[in-house]
């Protein structure tokens, strides 16, 4: 025996093999995470491959039918990028995102620490959070149909308090729901859903957070405001992010409510990209088309994805470290 | 019969942690390992329990080869630096586990639970969580865990490190007188030299890479064969000096700077031919004394000098002091009763037979035999 | 700033959210009082804001159809079996990749797995037609929506019971082999009890999505199987819509969900997170 090891890599660490495990077999793991594995195989990659498959050929029903579609290079694409349907409604897709899943996330903030910092009572509390939160447990399509429903222009519910707070004249309305309007409503129906996620998870990250750290700045004689500016939201930021990044990752593939309340009208005045996918594929039956809107909008997600993928091991490897 | 034989064992992960290490710890023998904290101690037990599993080299067990024996199947029991309860079940069951593992009949179960939880003084607890109970406690069930199993091989990874120094002792006492483990092999590791000086049929001083010396309590802490070990051993730590071997007339002499200490005849005898050698000395605080409250009355050779007191600590049992004597730092124990205050010039003897020698590069010990650790390990 | 102003602040902020209350309740109380009215109070020209005439029979009525009840039970088939689905295949993989595939390969795994969770639908439903054509059971049919649910449900119960199976302790796995039990029996015995919470939260978020999910049960099913969501629209009579039992059959549908929320709210703050809340 020596005192200390010989040299810094005696040779059999040099020739060292992989870690065979003692405890299980290898295989099993493999068994494990091998069947959700090729469940979404067969649910999402080969969906995503036959859709890559068909946006270059020109299929449609009548073809599908007769198996007889052909190739034609990049024509799909073509037509779907030259399409102002397309463009339209990316315009209208930022601006759904801007203010909606951004709106979302601020109001939730701050509902969050309003609720937290200046309600004292602990009953109060949980009663508003929960009646706040119930929003986001319900079906969306009964929230449309909901909305639709107060939302008419005639005897809705929503004009007619309007009317009696005097905001509108008595014979005064707003059509919420026609061209001029619709996004915007479809907007403020997704806000009244999902404000309640951020709320709840910047809520809980609040709670989560050491009071400790809060009784050092009280000893150090910090306002109220400062203690938000300079301790909160510091150490919430990866959590709101969070909450953002899952809010507008729903967000961008968002068309439920747009099925129910618009069906994308009037007059196209409601369409997002996905619904545009939808309609060529499933009411058109232009599955070439259908394919080549699908993988461009697959092509941007996934990019997002990615990025989303890398923040999120970022922030859940920070803190098993922490 | 349980007898732990370890065959030049290996394993790495970034790099070497424990590099052909061999050990034969017999049937019966309290064996503590003790070393640095994150020298792999505790990467020692697992891979013994099974956990790890090894990079070369072999266990045995009874003489039996269990290197791929799977840990459920090997027969060793572990205690865990963190206790490992487990949180949802009480302290009886927790108890109980090994014995529901084996199938133990149900009266069997309840027999040999509450002999232990007799034996370690928590028959009180059977029903509580492990949450509502306190460290000592924890640790006393985690041990009782262990215990209960009848292993072939008991595997205590610093069990008393985390209690507060009441129980400590008292627990340090129990592991005394505790027949089940003197009856099979223990493997206990520590970073305590206190407790493994005061626990250990043998000890191994662990190091980079494996155990450097092994022997019994006082063979270590007498005739360290590193630098290292001798370091690692003994509170307050032992004083270490740069210097040189040179001749003075016919004696060898120790010499840094303006000190010059006499070598011993015997360690003269075998390094006669080392004058000018680089060494580094080791002078344990022990073996340093006052002038003024010891008396050389076994007329021991000694060397003695004049010294400036830089700090006075009273301890308990023992006192401290920080003296400055030719230039260099050292520490020496006092009794507690007398006090020193800083400044104060002392008279100072150092037990020149209790010198120990290291190179000064790979810092071996020069007065031991290393044929004989050769043997041992 | 003094203490005026902060005043002044405070009360700003707890004016809008005491606004938002009243903006989140109205619709849900609107709601629940026109449940309780009759048609023709519905139709009038100005709304009423509490019912004049109660009709609690409208509660009844909805059952009237025996479809409503079918629409229910359907949707607690599927819903049902898709949650024990997801949970048993989540823990599963869950468990692989915590304990036993880790280091690139299982980290890239599980970010594909969960990559799944965040892609766009609209790229899976029309091969899917194809696809479950060619099953035995068809579009139309329990297995189609249980399976097509998996798409959101399996990547997200994987995830999460991986963080939540890398939160709990590996040490008492490892005291439990010591003590002699298998891997197997070690994971139920030690490591299951230490994730259940997480479970709950797991089977809590994948149960209320199929229960709520309404495009691909629209889009697939319809008329073997034919959960709540695609029933709602069938409430008229002629051209009109039954806004009273659209309402009221809304109000039973939403309840369970909501009952869950209420009483299990703890456990699924975790999940809502991808488990970056320690709630």
């Amino acid at each position: 025996m020596s005192l200390k090891a010989e040299s810094v890599s005696p040779d059999w660490f040099k020739h060292k093999r992989a870690d065979k495990n003692l405890i299980v077999n290898p295989v099993i793991p493999w068994l494990m995470i091998g069947f959700p594995v090729l469940i979404l195989v067969a649910i999402v990659i080969y969906p995503t491959i036959w859709m890559g498959y068909h946006a270059f050929q020109n299929t449609n029903m009548m073809k599908l039918f007769y198996q007889d579609w052909e190739y034609i290079g990049w024509q799909n694409f073509a037509t779907v990028l030259s399409d102002d349907r397309m463009w339209d409604s990316v315009g209208r897709l930022i601006q759904y995102l801007i203010f909606g899943a951004c709106l979302e996330v601020l109001l939730g903030t701050i509902l969050a620490l309003t609720l937290f910092e200046l309600v004292k009572s602990q009953l109060a509390r949980v009663i508003i959070l929960i009646l706040l939160v119930l929003p986001m447990m319900l079906p969306p399509s009964i929230v449309a149909t909901l909305w639709k429903f107060l939302l008419q222009a005639y005897n809705g519910a929503v004009n007619h308090l309007l009317i009696k707070i005097g905001i509108l004249g008595p014979m005064e309305r707003i059509e919420w729901l026609d061209a001029g309007l619709s996004l915007w409503s479809l907007t403020m129906v997704d806000v009244w859903q999902w404000t309640a996620l951020p709320l709840l998870i910047v809520y809980s990250g609040r709670v989560s957070l050491p009071p400790a750290i809060y009784e050092a700045a009280k000893v150090d004689g910090a306002s109220q405001f400062m203690v938000l500016r300079r301790l909160t939201l510091p150490l919430l930021k990866e959590i709101i992010a969070i909450a953002f990044i899952i809010r507008f990752m729903d967000a961008y593939k968002f068309v439920d409510k747009v099925y129910v309340m618009t069906s994308g009208g009037p007059a196209q005045s409601s369409e997002l990209p996905v619904f545009i996918a939808f309609q060529k594929g499933i009411r058109e039956v232009e599955i070439g088309e259908a394919a080549a809107y699908a993988w461009i909008i697959f092509a941007v997600a996934m990019v997002l994805i990615t990025l989303f993928l890398k923040y999120l091991k970022k922030v859940l490897k920070a803190q098993t470290f922490a | 019969m349980a007898e732990l034989e370890l065959q030049s064992i290996c394993k790495a992960f970034q790099h070497p942690v424990l590099d052909r290490l061999s050990l034969k710890v017999p049937q019966g023998e309290f064996f503590v390992i003790v070393g640095p904290s994150g020298i792999g101690k505790t990467t020692l037990l697992r891979c013994i329990a099974g956990l790890e599993n090894l990079d070369g080299g072999k266990i045995l067990f009874d003489g039996q080869d269990v290197t791929n024996v799977p840990p459920y199947q090997r027969g060793a029991a572990m205690t865990f630096e963190s206790y490992a309860l487990y949180p949802h079940k009480t302290v009886f069951e927790n108890i109980a586990s090994p014995l529901v593992a084996a199938k133990t009949e149900v009266t069997e179960i309840r027999r040999r639970v509450q002999d232990v939880t007799k034996l370690l003084q928590i028959p009180h607890l059977l029903e509580r969580k492990p949450h509502e109970i306190s460290g000592g406690q924890k640790q006393r069930t985690a041990l009782g865990r262990t215990l209960v199993a009848k292993p072939k091989v008991y595997l205590l990874d610093e069990p008393i490190s985390h209690l507060d120094a009441k129980i400590r002792a008292e627990l340090r006492i129990q592991f005394h007188t505790l027949k089940e483990l003197r009856e099979v092999a223990t493997v206990y590791v520590t970073h305590d030299y206190a407790e493994a000086l005061s626990l250990g049929d043998r000890i191994g001083v662990m190091g980079d890479g494996g155990l450097v010396q092994i022997g019994t309590g006082r063979e270590v802490f007498d005739q360290p064969n590193s630098l290292f070990v001798a370091q690692h051993l003994g509170q307050p730590t032992i004083n270490v000096l740069d210097g040189q071997l040179q001749k003075d007339n016919e004696d060898l002499v120790f010499k840094s700077d303006e000190m010059q200490l006499p070598v011993s005849r015997e360690l003269a005898n075998k390094l006669k031919n080392d004058s000018g050698r680089e060494v580094k000395i080791g002078l344990r605080p022990q073996f340093i004394h006052c002038l003024s409250e010891w008396e050389n009355d076994k007329d021991l050779p000694v060397f003695s000098f004049q010294a400036e007191v830089e700090l006075n600590e009273a301890l308990g049992s023992y006192g401290v002091l920080l003296v400055k004597a030719m230039g260099k730092s050292l520490t020496v124990i006092t009794s507690p009763e007398i006090h020193y205050s800083p400044g104060q010039k002392v008279e100072l003897s150092i037990e020149t037979n209790r010198s120990l020698y290291f190179d000064a590069q790979n810092g071996m010990n020069l007065g031991t035999d290393l044929t004989r650790m050769e043997a041992d390990g | 700033m003094d203490s005026a102003t902060n005043r002044l602040i405070r009360y700003l902020f707890l004016s809008f959210l005491a606004i938002w209350l009243v903006f989140t309740i109205f619709p849900l109380y609107f709601q629940f009082i026109t449940s309780l009215k009759p048609v023709a109070e519905i139709n009038s020209m100005v709304p009423t804001f509490w019912p004049e005439t109660m009709r609690p029979e409208n509660y009844s009525g909805i059952f009237a159809d025996p479809g409503s009840l079918k629409s229910l039970i359907d949707s607690l088939i599927v819903s049902i079996a898709n949650t024990l689905l997801s949970l048993f295949l989540g823990t599963l993989a869950g468990y692989a990749l915590a304990r036993f595939i880790r280091g690139f390969a299982g980290e890239n795994i599980a970010m594909w797995i969960l990559s799944n969770r965040m892609f766009p639908p609209v790229a899976v439903i029309i091969p899917m037609f194809f696809l479950f054509d060619a099953t035995p059971w068809g579009t139309d049919s329990y297995f189609s929506l249980i399976t097509l649910y998996l798409v959101f449900n399996l990547p997200l119960a994987t995830w999460l019971m991986m963080v939540f199976f890398r939160d709990a302790p590996r040490e008492l796995e490892e005291a439990a082999y010591l003590d002699g039990f298998t891997p197997l029996q070690t994971f139920f015995k030690v490591t299951l009890p230490l994730v259940f919470p997480g479970m709950v939260s797991v089977a809590m978020l994948c149960w209320i999505f199929a229960w709520n999910e309404y495009l691909f049960a629209n889009l697939m099913t319809g008329t073997t199987v034919k959960t709540f969501p695609v029933h709602i629209p069938s409430f008229t009579s002629g051209s009109q819509t039954l806004w009273n039992l659209v309402m009221a059959f809304s109000m039973v549908a939403m309840l369970p969900p909501v009952l869950l929320f209420i009483f299990l709210r703890r456990y699924m703050v975790r999940g809502l997170s991808l488990g970056v809340v320690k709630g």
